[in-house]
């Protein structure tokens, strides 16, 4: 199924991109909680609190939904903050490494190269999913060890369960999974020579936006289960967040199909350098 | 079990969308062979390649590669190959040995010491990164690259293009010591002069229809002349009127032929016409090309 020679060869040539991605995102989710630190120690808690009581500037963040109890508390900080920037930092990270990981062969022309050496197609694929996996597997590991160190150093008094952050990062696992899903299958329908990278951000900001959308107007809420980030669940300190097996099926589900997708159509694509 | 051909292809044809590939192409090609295969730019040559090797897959017809079918035993088949592309476009952060020691890995096979030969016999820097090589020395790194795992067959689309003659005629020379113990070889080409150096049989493509299979000799030996004839005074194309008689072209009193009929009627009508030279040579395979393609002209030409 997989040739550990292209398998290798594919975690080396994506290396840089990724410790260059997963450092940064580390290194922000540590800095994120450490501004939290900094937010309850120099009462910015208390100028919240006043925010708060502006009707208008609550509902908004009833929309976004977090609240005061949610801001003050560190995963309920971190959660809130994340679903803002890192949740698009690692989808980012994700829909751009899938997109190129099998077209940019192509892209480059070295398909020639690789397609005319012992291997199958489904090999190639099935050896670029595993590197890709391979790398969405350890920022999974780097978002819960830096988050988890992050809380346990500047948690102060917030009372919370480290459970609901690993349920959480694993929701993020399945939205990255998604996103390559996605990056992986729309990779193979874009022609030769057109920037993978604009599609990408357009599709992550495109989602994003649907998703913010659907939130603020209720007419429109339905429309929001077009986006991946819909079927995301931030709510980590209601005392019932868990893993839904709807969500969960879905983001398996769309990922399989995809995937499966990308298998079919890659193994009778006319290559073409 | 059946006679086994290094490639044998039964109605192979490849059309993109609407676009011609290659039409209907018949070809057998003996184990051990030097197999040229020519014709000008878009006639079908790398489609045919891209065919053989599964980079594309055929619209009709079929292909056989040591009697192992091309599209469903592609690995098998890919394991004695070794292609060399008509341009190279390798990974360009990696460098030569890193290139050379991937590529090999694919065959399960340890080629270093091979590898090491070559370079040296290709004066070629394996440090440099891809990037910056020039194209001559991206074309070395690609000779290597489809030698090292000791290939049974090798496919070679245009591969003199950007080699300087002295490295072609060492790239020659190694391929003859490769084929003297039995490697067959398929050399596309649209240079017949370097096709003549090399193989021994030909395949003419043209439209991506093969018009014609020969031996080089054969093909040389073919009744076709070039004739040059020098009169006394000016002359007309028509000036000699006998069957066989191509292309004629005048340059004053200087009358140059093709000619493809029977030597006794070109003498006979040039008797009692006061010539003063006349210089019969054996064409060029160039020029026996030409003739290929004006003979389909002609008739094509004559069916409107």
């Amino acid at each position: 199924m997989i040739n550990t020679n292209l398998y290798f060869k594919e975690l080396k040539r994506y290396r840089n991109f990724f410790l260059a991605w997963s450092i940064s995102i580390g290194v922000l989710i540590v800095m994120e909680l450490a501004f939290y630190h900094i937010f309850m120690n120099e009462d910015m808690a208390k100028m919240m609190a006043t925010f708060f009581e502006n009707p208008f500037m609550k509902n908004m963040m009833t929309v976004f939904g977090t609240n005061l109890d949610v801001l003050t508390n560190a995963l309920g900080y971190y959660a809130t903050r994340s679903a803002i920037y890192i949740m698009l930092l690692v989808t980012f990270f994700s829909i751009m490494l899938a997109g190129k990981i099998l077209a940019r062969e192509e892209h480059e022309k070295t398909a020639e190269f690789l397609l005319a050496k012992p291997v199958t197609r489904l090999e190639v694929v099935w050896s670029k999913l595993a590197a890709f996996l391979t790398y969405l597997f350890l920022l999974s590991v780097i978002i819960l060890v830096s988050g988890s160190i992050g809380l346990e150093i500047f948690k102060g008094e917030s009372v919370y369960r480290l459970s609901a952050f690993f349920i959480h990062s694993f929701y993020f696992f399945l939205l990255m999974l998604t996103f390559g899903a996605i990056g992986l299958f729309l990779s193979l329908l874009i022609k030769r020579g057109r920037p993978i990278t604009n599609i990408s951000i357009g599709i992550v900001f495109g989602g994003y936006l649907i998703d913010i959308l659907s939130k603020v107007t209720a007419s429109v809420d339905k429309f929001g289960y077009l986006s991946p980030f819909k079927f995301m669940d931030s709510g980590v300190l209601r005392p019932d967040y868990g893993l839904e097996w709807w969500r969960v099926l879905y983001f398996l589900g769309l990922s399989i199909v995809l995937i499966a997708l990308t298998f079919v159509i890659y193994r009778n694509k006319d290559i073409l350098v | 079990m059946d006679e086994m051909y290094a490639i044998e292809t039964q109605g192979l044809t490849k059309f993109y969308g609407k676009d011609r590939g290659i039409i209907d192409l018949d070809l057998k090609i003996e184990p051990g062979e030097i197999f040229g295969f020519i014709g000008p730019n878009g006639a079908g040559k790398s489609t045919t390649i891209r065919t053989l090797l599964g980079l594309i897959f055929p619209t009709s017809g079929s292909g056989k590669i040591f009697g192992m079918d091309i599209v469903k035993q592609s690995k098998k088949i890919k394991k004695q190959i070794g292609y060399m592309p008509s341009e190279v476009n390798y990974y360009e952060k990696m460098d030569g040995q890193e290139l050379l020691s991937y590529s090999a890995a694919f065959y399960e096979r340890d080629c270093e010491s091979r590898i090491s030969e070559l370079a040296d016999i290709f004066s070629l820097d394996l440090n440099r990164k891809i990037v910056d090589l020039s194209r001559g020395n991206r074309k070395k790194i690609s000779i290597l690259q489809c030698l090292i795992h000791q290939p049974r067959l090798l496919i070679l689309d245009e591969p003199t293009t950007g080699l300087d003659p002295l490295m072609q005629a060492k790239f020659f020379d190694i391929l003859r010591e490769k084929n003297s113990r039995g490697t067959t070889i398929f050399f596309s080409s649209h240079t017949l002069s370097e096709v003549q150096k090399m193989c021994r049989k030909v395949g003419i493509i043209k439209e991506g229809k093969i018009i014609a299979v020969e031996d080089i000799e054969t093909l040389r030996k073919k009744q076709l002349r070039k004739i040059q004839v020098e009169f006394a005074h000016p002359v007309k194309d028509k000036e000699i009127d006998c069957p066989g008689v191509i292309a004629p072209q005048v340059d004053k009193n200087i009358l140059n032929i093709m000619f493809s009929g029977k030597m006794e009627d070109l003498l006979n009508s040039l008797s009692g016409k006061d010539v003063k030279d006349l210089i019969i040579e054996e064409p060029t395979l160039e020029e026996i090309f030409m003739h290929y393609y004006s003979d389909e002209n002609e008739q094509n030409k004559k069916a409107q």
